[in-house]
C-alpha cells in the first residue's frame, strides 16, 4: 500500500539463531487455560444448583482438617518441583530428578489421603444422593484424574534421559510438565475455598 | 549452492514418501488440509442428503415418508453434522493448508498434533454415525434440551452417542485450536508484524481462543449428562436437587461463542478474497482486525438470548438483548468496509467474487433478522418457529457456505494446480444463489404464520402447505448448484487450465510458492516488509548467501508474537503412525464407553497413555543439534 511507510525487515542471519524452545510452554499454557475454564464450568455449576435452595448442601457443613492435609500435600510437592526446575536450568539433572520423584511420592500420598476422606468423611453422601453429591463428587474426582494424569506425565519425564530435560532440547518436558502439575495443585486452592472454606463461614455466618 | 542443489536437498528432508505408511503417517500440513476439506466437504453432502429427506416429508400436509421417531433422528444428524462436523472443521481445512503458506512458515508449530486432530475428527464423525446403524441416532435437534435427553424419554443409545461425540470432538477442534494459535503467535515470517498479518489470521486467531475458553462449557455438559443418563447423578432431575437450565445454560455459553467459531474465518476469507478483485488493498484493515477480535470477545456475553423464553429476570434479558446488538455493531462495520473495498476498486468479475459478494448480502439478511430475534418482545413471538430456521440458515449458509465457495474457487487453483471452469462455476452460483433464497426466504413467512420448527407434519388447511412445498423445490435447486460445483471440481482436476503461482495477481504469501506448493513451500524462506508482500516493491526474495533455506534439517524460523522479530530456529518432527494410533485407541475408549464395556475403557486407556509415550520420547538425534 503506497500510504504505508515500508519498514525493511529485520536482518538477522538466521542460521545463528538458537533452537525454539517456545512452542512447548505456549501449547501448554492453552492446555491451561481450557482445563481451568473446564473447572470454572464445574464450579458454575456448583452454584447454580446451589441457588435458591434453602439448605442445599449437608446439615453439618464440610469438615475442614483432610483438605487443608491435602492441600499441604499439593503445594509442598509444587515448592519441591519448582525448586527441582531450578535445579535443571543450572544443569544440575541429578538433583531434579530426585526432586521430580518427590513430588510423584506426594502426588500419590494426595490420592491415597483423598481416598481415606471419601471413606471417613463422606461416607453418608454418594453422587446417587441429590445435586449437592453429584456436583462435589465430579469436580472433586475430576480433579482427582488430573492428580493421576499429572502423576503418570511426571514419572514419563522422570524416566526420560537427561538429555530429555537439556537446555538444547526443543520440547522442554520437564518444563511443560512442572508447569501442568503447579496448575493441577492450584485447582486444590480453589476446591478447598470454594466446596469447603465458604460453606463454613456461610453456616458460621447464618447464611446458606 | 545452486538453487537446484538446494531444491532437491529440501525435498529430500521434507517430501513423504508415496508408500501406504506415508499415507497414514504423514505430517505436512497441505496433505492434512486438504484431507480436512474432504471430509468435511463429505460431511456436507451427508448432512446436506439429510435435509433433503426432511423437506420431503415436509412437501405436503399429512406426508407419511417418515415416522416421527425417523424424521427426529434425521433432523438431529442434519444439524448435529452441518454445525459441528461440516462448518467448523472446513474452516480449519482452509486454515491448515493456507496459515503456514500465508506465514511463510514450512509447516504449522505442532504437525503431528495436526495429524491427530485431523484423525479424531473423521473418527467422531465415524463414531457418530455408528449409531443410525442401531437405529437408535439421537433425536433432540443439535442443542439436545433436558430432560427430554434423559434415559426416561430417551431411551437407547442415541443420546450416549450424541454426548460422547461431542466430547470425542472436542478434543480435536480444542488441539487444532492451541496449534493455530502458537502457530499464528510463533511462526510468521520475519517481518510479518501483527499489522501486517492477513486477515484471515485475526479471524482464525479469534476463534481459536474462542474455541479453548467455550469448548470446555460443551464438555462439561455432555460429560454431566452422560452420568445423569447411566451413573445416577442428579445435575438435571429436579426432584433431587438438579435443574434442567443447567443444561441450557452450560449448551449456551459454549453454543453462541460457536456461532463466531464457524463464521468469522469465512468473513476473514471474505476480506482476502474481496481485495483481490477489486484490484485495490481493503479499507479499514484495523478496523477489521479490532472488530474481528471484539466479535470473539463480546460472543461470550450474548448466550442467554438463546434463552429468552425460560423466564428471567427483565434486567438480565435487557443485558444479553443489548449484547447482541452490539455484535452487529462489529458485523456491520465488516461488511461496511467490504463495500468501500468493492466501491473504490474496480472489481473484477469471477465466480469466487460472485460467492464472496453474495455472501455479505445473505450475511446482511440473516443479521437483520437476527436483530429482530434480539428483541426481546420479538423473540417471544418467533421462538421455536421457522423464523428462527430461517435465521441460522441465512447466517449459517450466508456466512459459512458462501465463503467456503469462494474460497474454494479462489484457493483450489493453487491447492491442486488447476483452475476451475469459471462458467459452470457461475452456473453453479447462480443455482446455488436462487435455491437458497427460494429455499429459506419463505420460512420467514411461515414462521410469522406459526409453523413450528422440528415437526414431522403438519395438518392441511393451515396455509402452510404452499410454502412449504416452495420450500421443498428451492431445496432441491440448492443441492443441484452444489452438485454442479463438484462436476465442475472433477472436471478441473482432469483437464482444468493450468494454474500457474499466482493466477489472480493476489497479494499474500501463498501465491509465491508452486501450484500446488512443493513440499517445503518455501526454498528461501520470505521476509515480508508490508501487508501486501507480492503487491509492493520490496524484494522480499533476495537471499544471494542462502541464509535463509536452513536445509540441515526440517527447520523453519520463529520470530516475536508482535513485531515478528526472529528469535530462533524451530525444529520441525518427521512422519510418524503414533496420531493415528492414538485416534483409533481413543475412538476404542467411547465406542467401549457408549457400550459400557468398562474393562476395555481402562484397557485403551492404557494403551493411548503407552502410544503418547512413544510419541513424545526425546530423541538425541534429531533433537539436540
Amino acid at each position: 500500500m503506497s500510504s504505508l511507510v515500508q519498514i525493511p525487515p529485520p536482518a538477522t542471519k538466521l542460521a545463528l539463531l538458537p533452537i525454539d524452545q517456545g512452542r512447548g510452554l505456549g501449547a501448554v499454557w492453552a492446555v491451561i487455560a481450557t482445563e481451568a475454564t473446564l473447572f470454572v464450568c464445574m464450579f458454575g455449576a456448583y452454584y447454580y444448583l446451589g441457588n435458591n435452595k434453602d439448605r442445599w448442601a449437608l446439615q453439618q457443613p464440610p469438615h475442614l482438617v483432610y483438605p487443608f492435609v491435602l492441600l499441604a500435600v499439593l503445594l509442598s510437592s509444587s515448592v519441591v518441583l519448582h525448586w527441582g526446575e531450578r535445579q535443571v536450568e543450572k544443569e544440575r539433572y541429578r538433583a531434579g530428578r530426585i526432586a521430580l520423584w518427590f513430588s510423584v511420592l506426594l502426588g500419590l500420598t494426595f490420592l491415597v489421603l483423598q481416598g481415606f476422606e471419601y471413606a471417613s468423611e463422606w461416607s453418608d453422601l454418594t453422587p446417587d444422593s441429590n445435586s449437592y453429591g453429584s456436583i462435589f463428587y465430579t469436580i472433586t474426582s475430576l480433579h482427582g484424574a488430573h492428580v493421576i494424569v499429572g502423576v503418570l506425565i511426571l514419572m514419563y519425564v522422570g524416566c526420560q534421559p537427561f538429555y530429555g530435560f537439556a537446555r538444547r532440547s526443543p520440547h522442554m518436558p520437564y518444563q511443560v510438565a512442572s508447569r501442568y502439575w503447579h496448575f493441577v495443585d492450584a485447582v486444590w486452592v480453589f476446591i478447598v475455598a470454594l466446596l469447603y472454606v465458604i460453606p463454613n463461614i456461610q453456616r458460621h455466618l447464618h447464611v446458606h | 549452492m545452486a538453487e537446484l542443489a538446494i531444491e532437491s536437498q529440501l525435498t529430500d528432508l521434507w517430501e513423504t514418501p508415496k508408500t501406504i505408511r506415508g499415507w497414514f503417517a504423514t505430517v505436512d500440513h497441505k496433505e492434512l488440509g486438504m484431507r480436512y476439506l474432504v471430509t468435511a466437504f463429505l460431511f456436507l453432502i451427508i448432512g446436506g442428503l439429510e435435509s433433503l429427506l426432511v423437506r420431503l416429508q415436509l412437501v405436503h400436509s399429512n406426508m407419511n415418508l417418515l415416522s416421527g421417531e425417523a424424521y427426529d433422528q434425521i433432523f438431529t444428524l442434519h444439524g448435529v453434522t452441518m454445525i459441528f462436523w461440516y462448518a467448523s472443521p472446513i474452516l480449519s481445512g482452509f486454515a491448515i493448508f493456507l496459515i503456514p503458506l500465508m506465514i511463510g512458515a514450512r509447516d504449522m508449530a505442532f504437525p503431528r498434533l495436526n495429524a491427530f486432530t485431523y484423525w479424531t475428527f473423521l473418527l467422531s464423525g465415524v463414531f457418530l454415525y455408528i449409531s443410525p446403524f442401531f437405529r437408535q441416532a439421537p433425536h433432540a435437534g443439535w442443542f439436545a434440551y433436558v430432560p427430554y435427553t434423559l434415559p426416561a424419554y430417551s431411551p437407547g443409545l442415541g443420546m450416549d452417542f450424541y454426548a460422547l461425540a461431542l466430547i470425542f470432538l472436542g478434543i480435536s477442534t480444542t488441539g487444532a485450536a492451541i496449534n493455530f494459535i502458537v502457530t499464528i503467535l510463533r511462526l510468521r515470517a520475519p517481518g510479518m508484524a501483527i499489522s501486517r498479518m492477513p486477515l484471515f489470521l485475526y479471524s482464525t486467531l479469534t476463534i481459536s481462543f474462542v474455541v479453548v475458553f467455550a469448548m470446555p462449557a460443551l464438555t462439561a455438559a455432555c460429560v454431566f449428562l452422560e452420568l445423569d443418563r447411566h451413573w445416577g447423578t442428579h445435575f438435571f432431575t429436579v426432584p433431587d436437587g438438579g435443574s434442567t437450565f443447567l443444561w441450557q445454560q452450560l449448551f449456551w455459553f459454549f453454543g453462541h461463542p460457536w456461532v463466531y467459531v464457524i463464521f468469522l474465518p469465512a468473513t476473514g476469507m471474505i476480506s482476502l478474497i474481496i481485495p483481490v478483485f477489486s484490484r485495490r488493498p481493503i479499507v479499514g484493515y484495523a478496523y477489521i482486525a479490532v472488530s474481528t477480535i471484539l466479535t470473539g470477545v463480546v460472543g461470550f456475553a450474548v448466550w442467554l438470548h438463546h434463552m429468552f423464553t425460560v423466564g428471567m429476570s427483565d434486567l438480565a434479558m435487557s443485558i444479553f438483548s443489548a449484547g447482541s446488538m452490539t455484535i452487529s455493531i462489529f458485523t456491520a462495520i465488516q461488511v461496511f468496509a467490504w463495500l468501500a473495498t468493492i466501491w473504490k476498486g474496480r472489481p473484477v468479475a469471477t465466480t469466487s467474487m460472485y460467492y464472496a459478494v453474495s455472501s455479505v448480502i445473505l450475511l446482511v439478511v440473516g443479521g437483520l433478522s437476527g436483530v429482530f430475534t434480539g428483541v426481546i418482545p420479538v423473540d417471544w413471538q418467533v421462538h421455536n418457529t421457522y423464523y428462527v430456521v430461517a435465521h441460522i440458515h441465512y447466517v449459517l449458509i450466508g456466512g459459512n457456505v458462501f465463503p467456503v465457495f469462494a474460497g474454494l474457487y479462489f484457493w483450489l487453483p493453487k491447492m491442486t494446480g488447476r483452475m476451475m471452469n469459471e462458467k459452470l462455476g457461475k452456473l453453479s452460483f447462480w443455482v446455488m444463489f436462487i435455491g437458497f433464497n427460494v429455499a429459506f426466504f419463505p420460512m420467514h413467512i411461515l414462521g410469522l404464520m406459526g409453523m413450528p420448527r422440528r415437526i414431522y407434519t403438519y395438518a392441511a388447511g393451515l396455509g402452510f402447505d404452499t410454502w412449504n412445498l416452495v420450500v421443498t423445490i428451492g431445496a432441491f435447486v440448492f443441492g443441484l448448484g452444489i452438485l454442479i460445483s463438484i462436476v465442475n471440481l472433477f472436471v478441473s482436476l482432469r483437464s482444468g487450465v493450468l494454474a500457474g503461482r499466482n493466477p489472480w495477481n493476489a497479494d499474500g504469501l501463498e501465491w509465491l510458492t508452486d501450484s500446488p506448493p512443493k513440499a517445503y513451500a518455501f526454498a528461501h524462506i520470505p521476509v515480508v516488509a508490508s501487508r501486501h508482500p507480492l503487491w509492493d516493491d520490496y524484494e522480499n526474495l533476495d537471499d544471494p548467501e542462502n541464509d535463509r533455506v536452513l536445509d540441515q534439517g526440517r527447520l523453519t524460523p520463529t520470530t516475536t508474537w508482535l513485531d515478528a522479530v526472529p528469535v530462533g530456529i524451530a525444529t520441525i518432527p518427521e512422519d510418524s503412525l503414533a496420531p493415528l494410533f492414538m485416534s483409533l485407541t481413543m475412538f476404542g475408549i467411547f465406542v467401549a464407553f457408549a457400550f459400557h464395556w468398562m474393562w476395555a475403557v481402562l484397557a485403551m486407556l492404557i494403551l493411548t497413555f503407552a502410544i503418547g509415550c512413544i510419541w513424545m520420547w526425546p530423541n538425541t538425534r534429531k533433537e539436540v543439534l
